[in-house]
């Protein structure tokens, strides 16, 4: 009979916030349409928490925080809080406790991220790959606790995954491998990667992300109702949204783009040796300095479909780094 | 020879029971010199006992059917408190050995492979010493095995050729869908073991339908072969000849015995030979040859004309469908279907990428499948097992941020393990320097394919 | 007892009835109290969660119809969120507005309240008022723990122990009172001493939360016929169950009925008090944990360490039906006494088998097969955890066997009527009994059929009729 509450996995969120100073002070300017600021959006956040956390007892949270060349979990329900500065009982009798600590928690940390940052000229590229290869390691930890847990003791039912992004930054071309390997990464752990946009261009890499995992990937068109949108779009897990209709994403630009121009090409040439994209046969390929057969080359040259329209576009698979 | 034919045949005999008269040319048995190679090396590799006993014992129980009685329990050692700790450990230390032993730098790989898949069908398979049964155990295994292939090889092809009654026996055509794959040997009572199988062939039919393929790809064979005899039509060292022209890597697993024409298919071909031991052997031999080979430089092999076999190929990225888009035939099964993908070059509409257009013939791909490939190229650094801490630890793993243990753990002190397991627990990334528990530096290498360290 | 009618895995919380059953107004009240609304939003199903949240940040209504467009269109998804609209609508967070504009919009009251229950805030105190720091030492959670285990232990092992000629230590007389007002346990004889009745039985091998609510629905129903305030005895359940567990809380500003239904919840262990007039109240795990699903008894057995096997399971059967319980709690030993053949205990194992015998005693108490195999599997231990199916099928089967074969003899009370002197006489009654469908079984060759006892009169009559117009036939009962 308890059925309605134990039948299903609780569920587990990990929310990874892209805390980029530059882009936030940006959004929060008034000249946007509908101006955000990080108080504003952080207040949201912190009731759309409490939501997931009312939902059930046992459902879990992690909170990693993206900055400049920097990434940090900065809460996670597994973590015991030592109770700070306690407030009057009154207060206390005002709040669910556990919303109250957690609250707290996140608020005080992401005050100490931001005021260690560093304000030099230039930012370094925000570390959000690196937060989420953290949200996958934590998850994997919860949700396969085998070798270094004590095996005698039966772990309760792992919790039902998911990763929440929230971004502010562009894409960043010298990420794309590592989180392409996160992407894969999650599609084994088979966590959904939900990404909401929150300012600026749609990033493809995200929308990637998204479309791979079987997660959304949702802009609002209307920032000041920010909340509305993340109860709806945001809250409702997996098993719900079998139930319940979500937002599609039609255009998910799966092509690649060429390594030498940045074209986005429909047919491409590519070296067997290193997968690097080139928009017309090339002697010698320019990553692995790998010379092609004289050949092949003829060959291809003889085939070669006329030429492709050259727009030049977003990247959606730009160099690997190496 | 005489002898070692002789020694051969009698350990034949001795396990498998039956056919063992049917001894015939063809199968050299060479096998009481390698014996001896093989019980050290297997030793190593199954590693479930401690390793001062499993030299010894290794000699006596080497194989499944030298072994008269097994008690599996003998094999896990306890400690003193009776804890199995050691034993995992010892299981733990294996797998980061052979992690350490990878090259951690970017090495070529043959990224876009085709693999011809060689089943045993004869009735040798019906043996039951591998539980169930070697066929039963046998489909399972090529099951997983063919979804993890195509895990790691989103690229690459699969056909399937079945040894039945003396004939190869063609069971999936060459195929980059790995559900279509798995569809062929679905059916177990279709490939139901009978007669004796024949290597020749088997590995021309093989041969045959990977002739076509451009030489940047890499050809491949899989032998899986229980039985301890092939049943040839003409002169299998031709054939073996052919493969080597071919350019075509085979790899035999035999479930049996090492027999001699299978160990020279390996080695002159560039593949890996291996005897099942046991069940969990089995599968280790077959998954060893998921992760996408070490491009060999071609001198290796026949002296070859340039270095390696790049190329250029063409590749064509398609457009995709959403599921709301009208419907339309597909090429592939010529279904009505909404959602697919379009050749860029003809506008045909397929199911799933990547594949080869139908009707063109370009080998359609998805950028994703293309980066799903990249790991490979750039590798994640082994970590280094910490055995000192410095002056200011880290309280918290790097990856999962769960705390470390306070106190080193006592069965760190193991000088088996010693080089790879940390008595802290910590590993640490080369490049970043930070410290990662155990279960991340798995993750990290086995799943994730990038240091969250370094990002 | 409707209480202990064993809903299907699925069904809805236990106390979701009794909330459709109670008027608008006194949800209204609830309803002003936002731990209130958190914990009755925690009864409900994901899907209907859901849609609160959908709804609660909206200041204008949905038309239903643009909600309802977001369902998938197939017939689950459809059948789901009808129910769930109407669960909803029943207990009337969403008002109902008939007609086909239908608006879809939150109940008032139960927005404001729910949407300052998350983000924290206001002057309701609903969430309890800790009480001062300081003075008195604290009393920690393994205390707590232990005095709840005893007091709910208490409870059951004097259900399970009454009529065994044992004379376990007696819970309180409200206990005693709400367990024979619940109809799981029964006045026997005199009048003075309880016995457990089949409802009682089958009480015993739910699981806890289940027990627990079972209970406090019956003290709900009993808070009704002693004209406590409804609401209040609600919200102060609902209040206790997103309380922190190890706080101690501030009688100040509880109200009589709450205060009065303090001393009822001592009884049962779901709060703590160190003397009767203590101005403090600490709850306990019980409490805590109402509207979730953690266990809500830290461990079972009593006190003696191995906390997380208890609660974990602890039972191993075999398929050669024998069972090894690790346990020492005599409750535990009592329940699976209630089923099992015991043969032999050792310090903290027992061993015993599922017989023919020790099942049918429990069928005979009105257990059913269900209840064994669920009670079976909800305690296995760990170890059997790894198996697939979780219990032994053989078993399994065999339990359901027992039960069918209980269920194989039906007994009917009547007649057997022989005897007949003509096939004629014999096909005119067996007609006649045929219309007034009495009968049970026939036989043609040997003239005989059984009729059920409230046809016999008839029958006789219509036999003594037809033997009026001829002499032949007769009937006898037999």
């Amino acid at each position: 009979m308890e059925t309605t509450v134990s039948d299903s996995p609780p569920e587990h969120l990990s929310l990874i916030i892209d805390l980029s100073p530059t882009q936030w002070h940006l959004s929060s300017l008034d000249t946007n349409p509908q101006p955000l600021s990080l108080r504003l959006f952080i207040s949201q956040v912190l009731v759309f928490l409490n939501a997931h956390l009312a939902s059930r007892h046992d459902n879990t949270i992690a909170v990693l925080v993206a900055l400049p060349g920097k990434n940090v979990m900065i809460y996670s329900s597994s973590d015991t809080i030592e109770e700070s500065d306690h407030q009057s009982p009154l207060d206390e009798s005002n709040t669910y406790q556990p919303f109250r600590a957690m609250n707290s928690a996140v608020v005080q940390r992401i005050d100490e991220e931001l005021g260690a940052q560093e304000h030099g000229e230039t930012e370094a590229p925000i570390g959000l790959v690196g937060a989420l290869t953290k949200a996958l390691c934590h998850i994997n930890r919860l949700t396969h606790p085998t070798a270094s847990a004590n095996p005698s003791i039966a772990v309760p039912t792992p919790p039902n995954p998911r990763i929440l992004i929230f971004s502010v930054s562009p894409d960043l071309s010298t990420a794309y491998i590592p989180l392409m390997n996160s992407i894969f990464s999650a599609q084994k752990l088979k966590v959904a990667i939900d990404v909401c946009k929150l300012y600026g261009e749609d990033t493809v890499f995200l929308q990637q992300a998204a479309h791979l995992t079987g997660g959304l990937y949702v802009n609002p068109e209307r920032r000041d109702a920010l909340l509305q949108y993340l109860a709806m779009c945001f809250l409702p897990s997996t098993a719900i949204r079998r139930v319940l209709g979500m937002p599609t994403q039609d255009h998910v630009d799966f092509r690649a783009a060429c390594f030498c121009h940045k074209n986005i090409i429909d047919i491409g040439y590519i070296c067997s040796v290193c997968l690097s994209i080139f928009c017309s046969p090339v002697p010698v390929c320019s990553t692995c300095r790998t010379k092609f057969p004289i050949k092949t080359l003829q060959r291809l040259m003889l085939n070669r479909p006329s030429p492709l329209s050259n727009g030049h576009q977003r990247t959606a698979s730009p160099a690997p780094q190496r | 020879m005489p002898p070692r034919r002789r020694d051969g045949a009698y350990v034949h005999n001795a396990g498998t029971s039956s056919e063992s008269e049917g001894f015939d040319d063809i199968d050299d048995g060479n096998y009481g010199d390698k014996r001896k190679n093989k019980g050290k090396g297997k030793a190593k590799d199954t590693g479930k006992g401690s390793q001062d006993k499993g030299k010894g014992k290794s000699k006596e129980q080497a194989y499944a059917w030298e072994a008269t009685y097994t008690r599996s329990w003998d094999t896990v050692q306890e400690d003193e408190g009776g804890s199995l700790q050691t034993a995992v450990e010892d299981l733990l230390a294996r797998g980061r050995r052979r992690r350490l032993l990878e090259p951690s730098s970017a090495i070529r790989r043959t990224i876009i492979r085709h693999l011809m898949l060689l089943l045993d069908l004869s009735s040798s398979m019906l043996d039951r010493d591998l539980r169930p049964s070697r066929f039963d155990l046998t489909l399972e295994y090529s099951r997983q095995f063919i979804v993890e292939w195509f895990d790691q090889n989103p690229l690459g092809q699969i056909g399937i050729v079945g040894m039945r009654g003396g004939l190869g026996e063609r069971i999936g055509d060459m195929s980059g869908n790995p559900q279509d794959v798995l569809k062929a040997i679905s059916d177990r009572r279709r490939l139901q073991p009978d007669g004796d199988p024949s290597l020749q062939n088997a590995i021309d039919m093989a041969r045959g339908s990977m002739s076509h393929l451009p030489t940047h790809s890499s050809r491949e064979i899989l032998i899986i072969y229980g039985s301890l005899t092939t049943c040839d039509p003409g002169n299998i060292h031709d054939t073996l000849d052919a493969c080597i022209n071919d350019k075509i890597r085979v790899s035999v697993v035999s479930l049996a015995a090492e027999m001699k024409i299978c160990r020279e298919l390996a080695n002159k071909t560039g593949g890996v030979f291996g005897v099942v031991m046991n069940e969990d052997h089995y599968k280790e031999l077959m998954f060893e040859l998921v992760p996408p080979p070490a491009q060999r430089s071609a001198s290796r092999l026949t002296g070859g004309s340039t270095n390696f076999s790049a190329d250029l190929m063409m590749m064509g990225f398609p457009t995709r469908l959403p599921d709301t888009s009208p419907l339309s035939l597909c090429v592939c099964h010529s279904q009505l279907k909404g959602e697919g993908f379009l050749c860029p070059r003809c506008k045909a509409q397929v199911c799933d990428v990547p594949t080869d257009c139908d009707i063109c013939g370009l080998m359609i791909v998805s950028s994703p499948h293309l980066a799903r490939s990249y790991h490979h190229l750039f590798p994640v650094k082994p970590y280094q097992a910490v055995t000192e801490t410095g002056l200011s630890p880290s309280p918290k793993c790097h990856g999962c941020s769960h705390s470390f243990p306070e106190k080193p753990s006592a069965t760190g002190s193991d000088p088996t393990t010693a080089d790879v397991i940390s008595p802290l627990g910590r590993y640490r990334c080369p490049d970043c320097e930070k410290d990662f528990c155990a279960d991340c530096d798995v993750f990290v290498h086995d799943v994730l394919h990038v240091c969250p360290g370094c990002q | 007892m409707a209480v202990l009618d064993p809903t299907p895995s699925g069904a809805q919380h236990i106390l979701l009835p009794f909330l459709y059953s109670q008027s608008q107004t006194s949800l209204t009240r609830l309803y002003t109290r936002p731990s209130a609304c958190l914990a009755i939003y925690r009864l409900l199903s994901p899907l209907e969660r859901q849609i609160i949240m959908s709804l609660l940040w909206l200041e204008s209504s949905v038309p239903a119809s643009v909600f309802a467009s977001w369902v998938h269109p197939n017939k689950v998804a459809k059948q789901q969120y009808d129910t769930a609209i109407s669960s909803l609508t029943r207990l009337h967070i969403i008002p109902s507005t008939p007609g086909t504009l239908a608006k879809l919009l939150l109940h008032p009251t139960f927005k404001a309240s729910f949407r300052t229950a998350l983000t924290g805030g206001g002057t309701h105190q609903s969430f309890g008022v800790p009480a001062d720091k300081g003075e008195k030492r604290s009393v920690n959670v393994e205390f707590l723990d232990s005095y709840a285990v005893e007091r709910w232990e208490t409870i059951l092992h004097y259900m399970v122990s009454s009529g065994t000629g044992q004379s376990p230590v007696r819970p309180s007389q409200g206990v005693l009172y709400l367990l024979q007002r619940s109809g799981l346990m029964s006045a026997f004889g005199g009048g003075s001493v309880l016995r457990i009745t089949s409802a009682g039985f089958q009480f015993l091998l739910h699981p806890p939360h289940s027990q627990l609510w079972d209970l406090l629905l019956q003290y709900l129903h009993m808070a009704e016929e002693r004209r406590m305030d409804l609401v209040g005895v609600l919200s102060f359940l609902f209040m206790l169950s997103t309380m922190e567990l190890g706080q101690d809380y501030s009688t100040e500003n509880l109200d009589q009925t709450q205060n009065a239904m303090l001393e009822d919840l001592r009884d049962y262990g779901l709060v703590w008090q160190r003397k009767t007039s203590s101005r403090r109240f600490h709850p306990t795990r019980l409490a805590t944990t109402l509207t979730s699903s953690l266990p809500p008894l830290p461990s079972s057995t009593t006190t003696s360490g191995t906390d997380h096997v208890a609660s974990q399971g602890f039972i191993i059967l075999e398929t050669n039906y024998r069972m090894y319980a690790y346990t020492n709690n005599p409750l535990q030993i009592a329940v699976l006494n209630l089923f099992t053949t015991l043969k032999s205990r050792f310090p903290n194992l027992i061993v015993g088998a599922l017989t023919r015998d020790s099942v049918r005693k429990a069928l005979s108490n009105g257990i059913t097969a269900e209840q064994i195999v669920s009670y079976l599997t909800t305690h296995a231990h760990p170890q059997m955890r790894k198996n697939v199916p979780l219990l032994p099928v053989t078993v399994q089967d065999q339990i359901r066997l027992w039960e069918r074969e209980k269920n194989r003899v039906q007994a009917d009370e009547g007649f057997l009527y022989t005897g007949f002197a003509s096939q004629i006489d014999y096909e005119y009654v067996l007609n006649y009994a045929r219309q007034l469908d009495v009968v049970v079984w026939e036989n043609a060759e040997s003239r005989c059929f059984f009729g059920r006892a409230d046809g016999h009169e008839s029958i006789k009559g219509y036999v003594t009729r037809l033997r009026a117009d001829a002499n032949g036939g007769g009937g006898q009962g037999a």
